[in-house]
């Protein structure tokens, strides 16, 4: 782990450069400790860093620096519980538009796809690119894949989409480039709700299939 | 103190108007932009002159102005960028607040210097707040439906006419509105891997401000040569005066409605009592950098 200025009020916690859960476990631990430091304005949790954000008034890096070395977190005590959160998607060719298309280019049958990716819990490694949207993590391997060469000027709010090594559900209509394999009837981010985030760094995420019947029952229930 | 229910109706929108007061901070590790008048300097003198608090929201102005129909007195200063104000026909001051007349129009006119101006009312603003602010996010124009301006756009204001002198101290620094300007900047995470020659041309010349110019960011003219490391780096978080490369060797400066993380790195960061001057440059105006 490495602490570095960036720019007059900020600094960087930079841990070991890859993506994976352990380095995750370490951002998560880090994080949920640095807010309770007073001086602190706002963080933001990526992959294998920590972007920390201080009001340079009443404290300076120097001083920031020692405080987060001195919490002194180790990686075997960073696993913490976290919650698991089930999101149904409908996997049928009217909610996944590029499906068909990434199951010749990845030489995988559409029901391969969909039974590996709701094979396993992901890791919200992080948020970013809109308000709520989940960069999920990792795939299995066989589901790798590259974004789109032209991306989409629309993608629909509910999106579940591929990128590389992660998947992701598009909290809101936004134009984007991952490869989309389904959607779900649940809004991740709802600007009306009290808590409008259905979803945050550390979480876990489930994904279940669900037939294009349940996806407007629940679409329906929810308006 | 007389208050009584002012409402700004606008005849006209201007290019781009919005509502904004100092953001959101505390969301970013949601994905949620921070927001907030990009001058923030002028945007406090704003609400001084009026006699408001900080807190409370101001009109962002671009480029172009608009024209608003004031259904009550009201008192008002605009800061900031420089332009031609009208009370129907009779021209008003920048930088020092003014009466208007119920059933008046407060037009904006040629901008003379600078890009944003301020406009602050006395009196307690009613515009619909999300998260403690009234600052629009592109993504979620739902959360604060009065927050960016359209033609025949109405917002509410608890007018309050205070006994307030209204001037500035002739010792009370302004922002600079020039079209070419030098700004501080520290060494950016990414600096290291950048190549030498790349960072000589970046330091060693101006950069034009092209038409890629908005509240998320502004794209610079230089192409510096591509990137030495051409290995993919891993998204991490950037914050408003970071200035990032990408893969062409285009500078970018994000700004207050930038996306929270990005996977470009990160050059420079302008420090953050310079940022109010980016916000007064616009589309063909220059930037020279120097490193602190």
């Amino acid at each position: 782990m490495e602490i570095i200025a960036y720019g007059d009020n900020a600094l960087l916690i930079n841990f070991e450069q890859k993506i994976d859960s352990e380095t995750h476990q370490l951002v998560k631990s880090y994080h949920n400790a640095i807010i309770n430091i007073e001086e602190v304005v706002y963080q933001i949790p990526a992959y294998c860093s920590i972007t920390v954000v201080f009001d340079n008034e009443s404290i300076n890096f120097e001083i920031l620096k020692d405080k987060i070395k001195e919490l002194g977190i180790k990686p075997e005590q960073t696993q913490s519980k976290s919650k698991i959160i089930e999101i149904p998607v409908c996997y049928e060719t009217d909610y996944a538009p590029d499906i068909e298309s990434l199951a010749q280019d990845l030489k995988l049958s559409q029901e391969d796809i969909i039974s590996l990716h709701t094979s396993q819990t992901y890791d919200v490694y992080m948020m970013g690119f809109l308000p709520g949207f989940p960069y999920l993590g990792k795939l299995p391997k066989e589901l790798e894949c590259k974004r789109k060469s032209t991306p989409r000027k629309f993608v629909k709010s509910g999106s579940v989409g591929l990128a590389g090594i992660q998947t992701g559900i598009y909290p809101s209509e936004a134009p984007g480039g991952w490869q989309l394999i389904g959607q779900t009837p649940l809004k991740i981010f709802n600007s009306r709700k009290e808590e409008p985030f259905l979803l945050k760094m550390g979480d876990l995420v489930k994904f279940y299939t669900i037939s294009a019947t349940e996806f407007k029952k629940i679409q329906d229930e929810a308006k | 103190m007389k208050q009584s229910e002012l409402t700004l109706i606008f005849l006209k929108a201007g290019m781009q108007t919005t509502v904004q007061d100092q953001g959101r901070a505390g969301l970013q590790h949601l994905g949620v932009p921070i927001g907030g008048a990009l001058d923030k300097r002028s945007a406090e003198l704003a609400n001084y002159l009026v006699g408001n608090n900080q807190q409370t929201p101001v009109l962002e102005i671009t480029m172009m102005g608009p024209e608003i129909l004031f259904d009550t007195d009201a008192l008002v200063a605009v800061t900031g960028a420089q332009f031609d104000i009208y009370i129907d026909n009779r021209i008003v001051k920048n930088e020092e607040a003014f009466h208007v007349k119920s059933g008046t129009i407060v037009r904006f006119g040629q901008l003379n210097y600078g890009c944003r101006a301020y406009m602050a009312v006395a009196g307690k603003w009613n515009a619909k707040k999300w998260k403690g602010s009234a600052s629009p996010i592109l993504q979620a124009a739902e959360a604060t439906p009065d927050s960016i301006i359209k033609k025949g756009s109405k917002l509410k204001i608890e007018s309050a006419h205070l006994n307030k002198n209204g001037t500035l101290d002739k010792n009370t620094s302004t922002p600079p509105l020039a079209n070419k300007i030098r700004l501080k900047v520290k060494a950016g995470p990414e600096f290291e891997n950048i190549s030498r020659t790349a960072i000589a041309k970046f330091f060693g010349q101006g950069h034009l401000i092209t038409q890629d110019a908005n509240r998320m960011g502004y794209r610079l003219k230089t192409e510096l040569t591509a990137l030495e490391e051409k290995k993919e780096m891993i998204s991490s978080g950037i914050i408003p005066g970071t200035v990032q490369l990408t893969s062409s060797g285009q500078p970018i400066i994000l700004l207050n409605d930038a996306q929270t993380t990005g996977g470009y790195p990160r050059i420079v960061n302008i420090i953050a009592k310079d940022l109010d001057q980016i916000a007064q440059l616009k589309p063909g105006d220059e930037i020279w950098f120097s490193l602190e």
